[in-house]
């Protein structure tokens, strides 16, 4: 069980890595293109700023995910500098499941949204609604990134 | 109310990553005030009606890239060319390094990482004291944070609605003079150890600069393109974003485009999603406090206190030199900016003197305890404890907190240009 949860958890970093590399590429590709047509050619696509925009939160949340691997979130726990390394150890687990369940919650409200948004999207907006998708999405892999971190980390603690 | 307020802190201050303290905070504000927690997703989607956010990861992006593309080295032997000659040279060499590179990574501990570990050697080979070394590339790592493209300063313009050029602009003389200043000490003090100044050679600066032509030209492009307005600021950051590609990959050769950008790409995501994510969740809240009116029983209450306009920066100074200490940069932006924008609007400062006063505390903040984080990462860098190097940048810390009364009373070194 250990095992496979390991490996999902490799996996999802892996999926992480390509969407957060891909849109930061597709950004930049799109944000130059608007620029040369802009200002070369007179020209400018709203849809192309649609994606752009959205683009940053499919950044933001899978780099958020990324981060939360690397124990790089900014935090500003000072208290932890006065604690020693066994119950800074103990800690972990509870702070990720905790971490976990909010992302939960903000998963459930995302997706409530989402779908509100849908039943009175126009004809016009249905590209921004498809793209607004991240933000159910992105807090679900979020959620998931901090309870398999909570699991495997108490897990590898119990394994001698 | 106040018990769940004390246990997000106390969670917090064990370690839980601040974008949760805040989601947590405002799913139990709007639970509390009988709002529909999808509010709180409404808020962060207005992340996406942003025109100047893609500026956030794509100025990272260039900073990312040149710091793995080994810009840090060209920039030292460029400045220690330029500079090395004269007594402090090298000090100052690294004072303008750090600046530059700060500007573009945004102060997020990528200055001490790249830099500290390339200076820190040449600095005690050349006689300079461990403790002079220590609290200058601690203070290093947040030099540039007023200087165009600074990340801290597109954060602070996207939150506080302040037109970023005119912040960008408004950086540049108050950024100037701390350079100054700090370059006057370490000439004061490299005086006294007598520290080995190279001969000028015209022939090194012309071969260092030649080097260097295109890491330089970056900060120039930018600030013609912006200031002249050819390019908007988020035109800027996709052509500097690309720009930093270029030449990293194409002409220093330095990026493997299948083997480096990857990994470029990963931790410019990373940092940028750390960062965005509390701006994200933190708008909620913050809408949910402008709802309950508590900027307006914030202003209610000082009011009762404070007279002036001067008596309000200088509470202004310590409540953010406090702030800095326990908070990092950017979430202190985020969570602060909108509770003291309405502030500020009362006694007459200007939003954009307001947002280098703001950007300036906070980057002495970066070198102050208990969460200075210049002072984690240093340590880290450079195997000292904290407390040694909170010592040895207390002389560093003293210019800045002089440079901080200077900028917070004289408008017009921020203002020049209305």
């Amino acid at each position: 069980m250990f095992k496979f949860l390991l490996r999902l958890k490799e996996k999802l970093i892996s999926i992480e890595k390509l969407l957060a590399a891909s849109c930061l590429l597709a950004l930049l590709a799109l944000s130059l293109s608007q620029v040369i047509m802009r200002n070369l050619f007179e020209i400018g696509f709203s849809d192309i700023d649609t994606i752009t925009r959205h683009l940053v939160l499919f950044v933001t949340f899978m780099g958020a995910a990324l981060a939360s691997e690397g124990n790089q979130h900014i935090k500003i726990d000072c208290v932890t500098a006065v604690i020693n390394d066994t119950k800074k150890q103990k800690l972990k687990m509870p702070l990720l499941l905790i971490s976990s369940i909010v992302c939960g919650i903000f998963f459930w409200y995302a997706l409530l949204f989402w779908l509100d948004e849908k039943s009175y999207a126009q004809d016009n907006e249905q590209l921004a609604l498809y793209l607004a998708l991240i933000l159910p999405f992105g807090f679900f892999i979020l959620s998931l990134h901090f309870l398999l971190l909570g699991i495997t980390q108490s897990s590898s603690e119990q394994t001698p | 109310m106040i018990g769940v307020l004390f246990l997000l802190i106390a969670l917090a201050l064990l370690g839980l990553p601040l974008f949760i303290t805040l989601a947590a905070g405002g799913l139990y504000a709007s639970i509390m005030s009988g709002l529909d927690p999808s509010g709180l997703i409404i808020e962060l989607y207005r992340l996406a009606n942003q025109p100047n956010l893609i500026t956030i990861p794509l100025f990272t992006f260039a900073g990312m890239t040149m710091a793995a593309g080994g810009s840090p080295r060209r920039l030292i032997k460029l400045f220690n060319a330029m500079l090395g000659w004269m007594p402090g040279g090298l000090a100052m060499a690294a004072i303008v390094s750090c600046a530059f590179f700060t500007a573009f990574t945004g102060a997020s501990g990528v200055t001490i990482i790249a830099l500290g570990g390339l200076l820190y050697p040449l600095f005690i080979q050349s006689n300079y004291s461990e403790k002079f070394s220590l609290g200058l590339l601690t203070s290093s790592g947040s030099l540039g944070l007023l200087f165009p493209p600074s990340l801290a300063i597109l954060l602070y313009g996207i939150v506080s609605g302040t037109n970023i050029d005119e912040l960008f602009l408004a950086g540049i003389v108050p950024g100037l003079i701390l350079l100054i200043l700090l370059a006057l000490y370490s000439y004061k003090s490299a005086l006294a150890w007598h520290t080995p100044s190279h001969p000028f050679s015209f022939k090194t600066l012309l071969s260092a600069a030649r080097k260097s032509i295109w890491d330089i030209l970056l900060p120039v492009l930018v600030m013609i393109g912006i200031f002249g307005g050819y390019v908007t600021v988020s035109e800027a950051a996709a052509v500097t974003a690309t720009y930093a590609l270029f030449i990293e990959s194409i002409i220093y050769k330095e990026i493997k485009l299948k083997t480096d950008l990857p990994k470029v790409l990963v931790d410019t995501a990373k940092l940028v999603g750390s960062i965005l994510i509390i701006l994200g969740v933190a708008m909620g809240l913050t809408n949910i406090l402008i709802d309950s009116q508590l900027p307006s029983r914030l202003l209610g209450f000082t009011e009762n206190y404070i007279h002036s306009q001067l008596q309000f920066l200088l509470a202004l100074n310590v409540f953010l030199l406090l702030i800095g200490a326990m908070m990092d940069i950017f979430s202190a932006i985020v969570v602060v900016v909108p509770l003291i924008m309405p502030l500020a609007n009362r006694y007459q400062v200007d939003p954009v003197h307001l947002g280098i006063i703001f950007l300036a505390n906070l980057e002495i903040g970066y070198m102050t305890p208990p969460v200075g984080i210049n002072l984690f990462i240093a340590s880290q860098r450079f195997g000292k404890s904290i407390l040694t190097l909170f010592q040895s940048a207390m002389p560093f810390l003293l210019i800045m907190l002089l440079w901080l009364l200077m900028i917070s009373y004289i408008p017009s070194l921020t203002l020049w240009w209305k």
